[in-house]
């Protein structure tokens, strides 16, 4: 993928233009990446090659550099990656629960199967047609652990899809044998990766590699196949070739850079590309791809064919620095993971909240993204990932229909405590003042740091206001300095009088106690014949 | 501070010229979304399809077109397969051939032929009944040709010298045939019955002396003549290794009893009781394991019978006494127990501390821990998903120090 060329682009882009902050349609809320394309080819990801290339190269651009794709609110406009949703527009208990569903799932009936997967560890259905001609996959868990990825998978669309992605709709479902049909042209990938004609043999074999609730049923995730078509994974860097809508670095996109604090606190450490799916789609007359984080079933505790290993989330598969001591001491030395205790429940797997540190945590491999993210983008994660209330997180652990009511107990005090260790750490890093609005003559605002506890209100906060060429990119002092214990500050007459397109800037400070970080926040307003408008914000990190 | 570099875009040449596409409002002239636009327009003009290179195609062909179980399942149930001789034959190469579900889905089949580059041979064909009542019963029949022109022997006992180790030819065809049930996939208990018909000759590995050059029949039975047996048998099994290939808990336990009786001179008959304990400790989180196994082979004879040499367990080597050589004791009667401090490194090698402790016997009334013979060393294990794929271990002993490459796991 030519990630080098997207980056040359955007340089030369850079060097080539004069300094003007914003333009006039700044802030921008909704990116035109769903421009009509051609259609790309599909491009299927080696699995092996994407471990080896992130365990062991360095693949992306790794120069600490803001996010590309934000507006210059620092928000991510909506996209074919991305929709703002429960952190910018509350979303209704209801709504969270039923996350991506679009319906009720498959119909009750017979499921003609299509396509069925015996190869690997994993067996299951590729693909089974409902009655009403709706096409799913159908995945199961693993003996040992019934309810657990099934699970695992339904919360994690929920939480993902609330948080802003693009996922598929997992529905829970319990079916007999008898449910199924064959279909008359089902095929079977057997295990040298063969496809030939699936038999009624295949269903029953199949099904004996899977767990059975105690009435005879099996249990399993039933997800819906994406519509439009399928075109391949995407990486956490470079930009697709093929598609020129894909003009951002994907390792500096915000909303994959910010996943990190998502994937911390739900452990989603399969946060690999092949978990991923670009989807050619057909929409108001234009086919445009659209890019989608896919497979939860390997979050949470689980890891989708067994529990989580020990190590999920603490370490990389791969890590020169660890492994060679462990050889060098006989194994007599290891990381403090290695003596976490967990309480058994099989329908959980392993996950914990008390050794649970966010910026520590790792995924399978070292993605490009989230080693990219900066403190704000982080931030950005964690401002999505505290927007989710304890009664939410318990709503949406519900989904996921485990039967044992202590493991689900467990599950959502584990991720309340890990949203809070989230909060605590990256709400701290930057100036946590944000939700600003204008509202008459007063600049409002929350420090949403001390609004989640995790910082101690500061004695004050001070903000100095500037005037801001925006054509050259100078500030000057206006030499007013303003000092409020409250939540908002009194915008400066001039302001309130300039011009319409003169722009002001304000940096606001702590004061004092609190904050770890007495880093400002600049925000930039601009006079328009309808009053005063914020157009941006920057965080000093 | 850090600023976005977007902030300091300008609009580009090109950019003016954007206008929305359907459904689109058209962007503000001189704005963001016109500057974006216009690199759309522009890789638009650039545009081509992915394509795999070097290394990357080389892995997507070998995982995604599943070479590498395509090679192993060959053409029409016909692939190469290697090794599954005894050690020191060499590198061992033949075709396989496998065909399942026959019969309505219950029959397996397999039949295989190696050669060596020692010139070892071994023909086998097997059927096989795995999924009878719903794969709570079993049945197998299995026939094999061996022809192993040089099998090790250092003699007879715990006293045996290394440096009298000659070189034997067995050959041996053997019809087994297997029957037995399976219950909540731990528990497998049969029954199993056949016939073996067996020769030995002279040695072809020319360093060392043949067999019947060094050894008599009087110290060695059945050197001079090699007598076939039938063979009845039973046996139990209770197995709950998390991962067989790999275990890291649980344990694996198995008792076998065989009566061989001598269907030429009645001079060779002899009953064999078997049992093997392994169990698996593990801690902290199951990356770090103890691993023990101990294992006996006892042998009975009725008085004026005895046991054929080449019939007789044999310790030293890969699989149980490391820092020995292959099969470097023999005799009626065995024990051995090893016991190995397993951590995993990352979770494509664990490695190992080991201890073995074993030794052959004549009597049974030896059957005790007195004048063990020991190894340890250190053991490499190179793991896929749920098995070890190649295990490296270096073993020291009273003899020396031996390295062993192995396909498997050892226990």
């Amino acid at each position: 993928m030519c990630f080098k060329r997207g980056i040359v682009l955007w340089l030369l882009v850079a060097a080539l233009a004069p300094g003007q902050k914003f333009l006039p349609d700044d802030p921008v809320g909704r990116d035109q990446d769903d421009r009509n394309i051609p259609a790309p080819k599909r491009y299927k990801l080696s699995d092996y090659y994407d471990f080896i290339q992130n365990s062991f190269g360095n693949p992306g651009d790794r120069k600490p550099r803001t996010a590309m794709n934000i507006n210059t609110l620092g928000e991510v406009p909506e996209s074919a990656w991305y929709t703002n949703r429960h952190a910018r527009k509350r979303m209704t208990i209801e709504e969270l629960v039923r996350g991506p569903d679009r319906g009720t799932g498959p119909a009750p009936g017979t499921w003609k199967v299509l396509r069925g997967k015996n190869e690997g560890i994993t067996p299951g259905f590729s693909m089974v047609e409902d009655s009403r001609g709706d096409r799913y996959a159908i995945k199961f868990d693993p003996p040992g652990n019934l309810e657990m990825a099934t699970s695992a998978d339904v919360i994690g669309t929920k939480f993902f899809y609330a948080m802003g992605y693009y996922v598929p709709e997992n529905y829970i479902v319990y079916f007999r044998a008898d449910q199924l049909e064959l279909g008359e042209d089902a095929v079977i990938s057997d295990t040298p990766g063969r496809q030939r004609k699936m038999d009624h043999r295949d269903i029953h074999e199949l099904l004996n590699r899977v767990a059975k609730t105690a009435d005879g049923r099996y249990r399993a995730v039933a997800s819906k196949i994406l519509a439009g078509q399928d075109v391949g994974p995407f990486r956490y860097y470079g930009t697709r070739p093929d598609d020129p809508n894909d003009i951002f670095p994907h390792e500096h996109r915000r909303e994959l850079r910010g996943l990190w604090a998502p994937c911390a606190w739900l452990n989603h450490d399969d946060s690999r590309a092949v978990n991923t799916l670009d989807m050619l789609v057909n929409e108001n007359g234009k086919q445009f791809v659209r890019h989608h984080l896919i497979d939860f079933g390997s979050i949470l505790g689980s890891g989708s064919v067994s529990e989580q290993k020990p190590r999920a989330g603490y370490e990389y598969l791969w890590e020169p620095g660890i492994a060679f001591t462990r050889i060098l001491t006989l194994g007599f030395y290891d990381r403090h993971w290695i003596h976490i205790r967990y309480p058994v429940y099989p329908s959980i797997g392993r996950i914990e909240g008390d050794y649970f540190r966010p910026e520590n945590w790792k995924p399978e491999y070292p993605n490009p993204a989230l080693l990219n993210s900066l403190p704000e983008d982080a931030y950005w994660g964690a401002k999505i990932v505290v927007s989710f209330t304890d009664e939410e997180i318990r709503k949406i652990v519900e989904t996921g229909q485990l039967s044992d009511k202590r493991a689900e107990e467990y599950l959502v005090q584990c991720l309340i405590k890990r949203r809070d260790k989230v909060a605590r750490y990256w709400l701290n890093q930057i100036n946590a003042v944000d939700r600003l609005e204008v509202q008459g003559d007063r600049l409002r605002f929350e420090d949403l740091a001390v609004q989640y506890g995790v910082a101690k209100p500061p004695a004050a906060y001070t903000a100095e206001w500037l005037r801001y060429d925006n054509a050259n990119d100078r500030k000057t002092p206006m030499k007013v300095t303003q000092e409020v214990t409250g939540s908002s500050f009194e915008i400066p007459a001039e302001v309130l009088t300039a011009r319409p397109g003169q722009y002001y800037t304000a940096q606001i400070r702590r004061k004092d106690g609190g904050a770890k970080i007495p880093k400002a926040v600049h925000v930039y307003v601009r006079r328009e014949a309808g009053g005063i408008k914020i157009v941006g914000i920057e965080r000093e990190e | 501070m850090q600023i976005a570099p977007q902030l300091c875009l300008v609009l580009l040449a090109g950019g003016l010229r954007l206008a929305g596409q359907a459904g689109d409002e058209p962007p503000v002239a001189g704005g963001r979304l016109a500057q974006w636009n216009s690199l759309r327009e522009k890789k638009a003009q650039q545009v081509e399809a992915p394509e795999r290179k070097g290394l990357e195609k080389a892995l997507y062909e070998v995982r995604e077109r599943h070479l590498m179980e395509r090679l192993m399942a060959g053409w029409q149930g016909f692939h190469l397969g290697y090794g599954g001789l005894h050690v020191g034959s060499g590198l061992a190469l033949g075709p396989d051939w496998r065909q399942e579900r026959l019969a309505g889905g219950l029959v397996d089949m397999r039949a295989s032929l190696r050669g060596s580059l020692r010139k070892y041979e071994k023909l086998e064909f097997q059927i096989g009944m795995p999924r009878l009542r719903n794969e709570h019963v079993f049945l197998d029949f299995n026939v094999a040709y061996r022809n192993y022109p040089q099998e090790r022997f250092f003699g007879l006992g715990p006293q045996s010298r290394p440096e009298d180790r000659t070189n034997f030819r067995l050959e041996d065809t053997t019809y087994l045939g297997t029957m037995g049930i399976k219950w909540k996939r731990v528990f497998r208990v049969g029954v199993k019955g056949g016939i073996i018909a067996t020769n030995t000759g002279p040695g072809t590995d020319t360093r060392y002396a043949s067999t019947e050059k060094v050894f008599t029949p009087r110290n060695t039975p059945a050197l001079d003549f090699q007598p076939d047996h039938y063979q009845v048998g039973t046996f139990a099994q209770m197995d709950w290794r998390d991962e067989p290939g790999n275990p890291r808990s649980g344990g694996n336990y198995v008792v076998e009893g065989n009566l061989f009786g001598d269907r030429n001179r009645s001079l060779y008959t002899f009953r064999r009781y078997e049992v093997e304990a392994q169990q698996y400790v593990p801690f902290f989180n199951r990356r770090r394991v103890i691993a023990f196994r101990a294992k006996t082979s006892l042998t009975d004879t009725s008085p004026g019978q005895s046991v054929p040499f080449y019939m007789m367990p044999t310790l030293g080597g890969s699989e149980d006494l490391r820092g020995f050589r292959d099969y470097r004791f023999r005799d009626k009667n065995l024990m051995v127990y090893n016991l190995e401090y397993r951590w995993e490194v990352f979770s494509g090698l664990d490695m190992a501390l080991f201890g073995d402790a074993g030794k052959v016997f004549t009597s049974r009334s030896d059957f005790s821990l007195d004048h063990l013979e020991g190894a340890y060393g250190i053991g490499f294990r190179f793991n896929q998903a749920k098995s070890v794929l190649l295990r490296v271990d270096i073993g020291r002993s009273r003899e020396g120090m031996r390295f062993f490459f192995k396909f498997g796991h050892v226990f």
